[in-house]
């Protein structure tokens, strides 16, 4: 048999579901008195599964949590099932679990579980996302007085921007802490949340809505510390004051880079 | 080509687990050897505990997906990143693994045998060239543990990999559990293939723990290195002289104590082979 011939009938076998050979793929191999060629073949097919299994299990872990052992693998091996590998690395396996989940389970079940995917694997986007500088109280102290205005930031590369509108971040936390499970729930309104990493540390942060559409506008709209002050200017002699809190929180946390000159 | 003098002496596998004791201990590990694929990421704490170990120990990457023998194309924009990798690291060499891991449609993240034919022979020696090329140095392979023979085998595992590194210059890493549990599975004799090896080629030694399944054994690299392998490495090191060995642990990680202990009996018995001491029992 050619090799490639032979190769397609392996990888066949591995990713088929059931671990019986083809007839001509057991004629191709040879036993030994230690180790059948069936036996053989039966340790690579459980290990392609028990590696893949792991590795989504490592990246889902409050998913995993929630469904328990075999409700999760069952889940895992249909999404294997419709999204074989395709990237070089065992990182970004899990990458269209959530995605998945939404068409796999009834509306009613999708939305709780593939916003907590989402949560989790934005968590593993920011862990090992680009480094770059975050703009410090420091420099921000050091910026003169006229600059202010015209003062522009964006977010930095790890920042992942999530909206939840269920208590997703509660379900995370209490597999994070092994505490009880509280049991999914719809929030009362939509929440941002806010996964990034800080220097080496990921961190997390729910914003209420009025400062998510600040650092929107700021961070990803492009609107300069002037703009911001004017969005806010129902808040009258308050607004720069709010807009001043809020940059300072944003730079506290390692949220923002200094965006150069023009947008 | 592999002389004595080009040792790094004894290294471990660099494990996130024990990152920050590394640092903090400077334990005496002579290098260390990285999975190339943990660290083909944009940022984080893998590259930045790359760095800071990397400035104080000798590196050596290690890579799982190059599926040097793969029905597919090479994979350019994985060499790049490699290469990029390299740059950054400056690895004391760089090796991967005489297997196939893809597949023509899919990733199977494994390390799959190779039917040891002339047409393998032929395919892969062709992408060792495409790879040395890129990497702009000697390409270093190792031996899997397998659990399937193909009954169309021309060659034994050990004249393969002679012939392969003969006709592409690719050096050898000799991972002398896999051998020990090939040997076991397949029936052959553990010492004629190191011993038929090309010496000059053995770049490095790979020492690591197996699982015994009764008649058959996997090779898990999560135990300590059992008896008869460390029996088969004195007995490789009588022959080839010393060697940069490692020792690689990817699962169930002791404390880092308890692998240094383990690395030092590795000195200890590399020190006995090449005094020329009776086999360790």
């Amino acid at each position: 048999m050619r090799l490639s011939d032979w190769q397609a009938e392996v990888q066949r076998y591995l990713l088929n579901g059931d671990a019986t050979p083809h007839p001509v793929l057991q004629a191709s191999l040879l036993g030994s008195a230690a180790l059948t060629a069936e036996q053989g073949l039966a340790i690579y097919h459980n290990a392609y599964r028990a590696r893949l299994l792991e590795t989504l299990r490592g990246d889902y872990p409050a998913v995993h949590g929630w469904l328990g052992d075999e409700e999760f693998d069952a889940l895992a091996l249909a999404y294997l099932n419709a999204h074989p590998s395709q990237h070089y690395s065992l990182r970004w396996l899990g990458a269209q679990l959530a995605d998945f989940i939404e068409g796999y389970l009834v509306p009613a079940q999708a939305a709780p579980l593939s916003e907590l995917a989402r949560l989790e694997w934005a968590f593993t986007l920011a862990f090992d996302a680009l480094d770059a500088d975050a703009l410090s109280m420091a420099q921000m102290a050091a910026l003169a007085a006229e600059d202010w205005p015209t003062l522009q930031v964006r977010l930095l590369p790890s920042v992942q921007w999530l909206t939840c509108r269920h208590n997703s971040l509660a379900l995370w936390r209490a597999c994070k802490e092994q505490s009880e499970f509280p049991g999914s729930q719809p929030l009362p309104e939509a929440q941002t949340c806010l996964v990034w990493r800080d220097q080496l540390v990921t961190r997390y942060r729910s914003l209420a809505a009025d400062e998510a559409t600040a650092l929107q506008g700021m961070a990803v709209q492009g609107w300069n510390f002037a703009e911001l002050c004017a969005e806010l200017s129902g808040l009258g002699e308050q607004a720069p004051v709010q807009a001043v809190t809020w940059l300072r929180q944003w730079l506290s946390d390692g949220l923002l880079q200094r965006q150069s000159a023009g947008r | 080509m592999s002389t004595g003098q080009d040792s790094l002496g004894f290294g471990l596998g660099l494990r996130s687990e024990y990152y920050q004791e590394i640092l903090e201990q400077r334990p005496a590990v002579d290098w260390f050897e990285i999975v190339s694929e943990n660290y083909l990421v944009d940022g984080g704490k893998a590259l930045y505990f790359l760095d800071a170990i990397g400035e104080r120990y000798p590196l050596v990457m290690h890579g799982v997906s190059l599926s040097i023998g793969g029905p597919h194309e090479l994979d350019r924009d994985y060499l790049r990143r490699l290469k990029h990798l390299a740059a950054r690291v400056q690895p004391a060499w760089i090796s991967d693994h005489l297997c196939w891991s893809r597949g023509n449609a899919h990733q199977l993240h494994d390390l799959l045998p190779l039917p040891y034919t002339e047409e393998s022979l032929q395919h892969v020696a062709a992408r060792v060239r495409q790879v040395q090329d890129v990497i702009e140095r000697p390409l270093v392979l190792e031996n899997v543990s397998s659990y399937l023979r193909c009954a169309d085998d021309q060659f034994s595992e050990w004249q393969f990999l002679s012939a392969l590194s003969e006709l592409s210059g690719c050096e050898l890493l000799l991972d002398v559990n896999n051998v020990y549990v090939s040997a076991r599975n397949h029936g052959f004799d553990a010492w004629e293939f190191i011993s038929s090896l090309p010496q000059q080629r053995i770049r490095q030694l790979h020492l690591a723990g197996h699982s015994d399944y009764g008649s058959y054994l996997i090779d898990t690299h999560d135990q300590p290195v059992s008896d008869p392998v460390w029996q088969l490495y004195q007995r490789t090191l009588q022959h080839l002289g010393p060697v940069s060995t490692l020792l690689e642990r990817d699962d169930h990680f002791p404390a880092l104590d308890e692998l240094l202990t383990e690395l030092n009996k590795a000195r200890s018995v590399a020190a006995a082979a090449l005094n020329g001491a009776p086999l360790c029992a």
